[in-house]
């Protein structure tokens, strides 16, 4: 038997656990393995490298980054187009730039959800929208009543889009004198049983 | 409906971000590796030839990473006595590392110690899923070369994963 006496190569070995061998060479190789143990071990830790490699979830692109990133056609010069970074338009599927060098385009995979998202877009905008009408509605409303106790006052900066500075600055006092008050209730009749 | 510049960033800067960390090894790295990916491919939007755009991208990446450590070679080897930048005390904190990437941060510092060719080959087949001819043809090498570099980071990657952390004795 001859099977054993030339080992795998290297680069079959990689090959191998990357199924980038053909079906000859793949057979011949499982054949040997199946006779050589040293073989096995180089195949089994080309392995468990790979696999330790393999589980690496994706990494979050940094928010400063991403904006930086979206910011480039204003931020950027393009060499030869003499200025302007020209007009952006696409079609389904391709990127197309038109500017003074001539109309230049790249395909992109297709996006399904292109639609869906920009309807999404303005539905959320125009909730927002109405929520902020409702709110403004609610803070004139409150501005209006004749002698508004503080309870109005603290419940607008909730539904409205009045500053958080007059929330804080309100409540505290608020909640201050409500606890000396009701300290001072409490012990008068706690001290006489 | 029109995929505007940000509709190009939003689908692709997550992969090329991954990349260019897994080659760095580091967040400051990884965001000027993937910002200057994003503006080669504003600016060459014109030249690009025919081909997937996401090899288009991951040679972009790996091109410029690989500029960018050989460029940094010739830095340290011109100012090797005041060169302190890299010392490990300036390192970020493996929690850090694994709060960043999501990585092993013992994985990760292996891969930090294969010479970069090694490690571009093998972040490309293992991390980016690409094939032996994809591999071939974004770093420009023949694929007998693709095949021994893959081979010999690997066995370089195991043995310091060996030396970090031993692994469960091998059941007999």
């Amino acid at each position: 038997m001859s099977i054993t006496e030339s080992h795998l190569a290297q680069e079959a070995i990689a090959a191998l656990v990357d199924g980038e061998l053909t079906a000859g060479p793949a057979n011949r190789a499982a054949r040997h393995l199946g006779g050589c143990m040293q073989c096995r071990l180089a195949v089994e830790a080309q392995r468990e490298a790979k696999e330790a490699l393999h589980d690496s979830a994706d990494v979050a692109v940094p928010g400063d980054l991403m904006s930086r990133l979206c910011a480039i056609p204003f931020t950027t010069d393009v060499p030869g187009s003499g200025g302007g970074t020209g007009i952006m338009t696409a079609g389904p599927g391709e990127l197309t730039v038109t500017g003074a060098s001539g109309a230049w385009s790249v395909d992109l995979k297709p996006r399904l959800r292109e639609t869906s998202d920009h309807t999404a877009r303005w539905l959320r905008r125009g909730l927002a929208g109405t929520l902020v009408g409702l709110g403004v509605g609610v803070t004139a409303l409150a501005l209006n009543l004749p002698g508004a106790a503080p309870v109005p006052q603290r419940e607008s900066p909730v539904a409205g889009p009045s500053s958080p500075e007059e929330h804080t600055e309100v409540v505290p006092p608020v909640v201050r004198t409500l606890t000396v008050g009701t300290n001072t209730v409490l012990s008068q009749p706690g001290g006489t049983p | 409906m029109a995929p505007s510049w940000e509709q190009v960033v939003r689908d692709h800067s997550a992969r090329v971000y991954r990349l260019a960390y897994r080659l760095s090894g580091n967040a400051q790295d990884a965001e000027d590796l993937t910002q200057e990916t994003f503006v080669r491919v504003f600016r060459s939007l014109a030249d690009f030839s025919p081909g997937t755009f996401e090899g288009w991208l991951h040679r972009i990446t790996t091109n410029l990473f690989l500029d960018m450590v050989r460029r940094r070679q010739r830095i340290r080897f011109d100012a090797l006595p005041e060169d302190t930048e890299r010392l490990p005390g300036t390192a970020p904190s493996p929690e850090q590392v694994y709060a960043d990437t999501h990585l092993d941060p013992q994985i990760q510092a292996a891969l930090d110690a294969l010479s970069p060719e090694f490690r571009v080959a093998v972040v490309l087949c293992d991390i980016e899923g690409l094939t032996y001819e994809e591999i071939s043809a974004t770093l420009g090498i023949k694929l007998g070369t693709v095949r021994s570099r893959i081979h010999r980071g690997r066995v370089q990657l195991r043995q310091a994963l060996a030396h970090l952390a031993p692994r469960a004795p091998v059941i007999s």
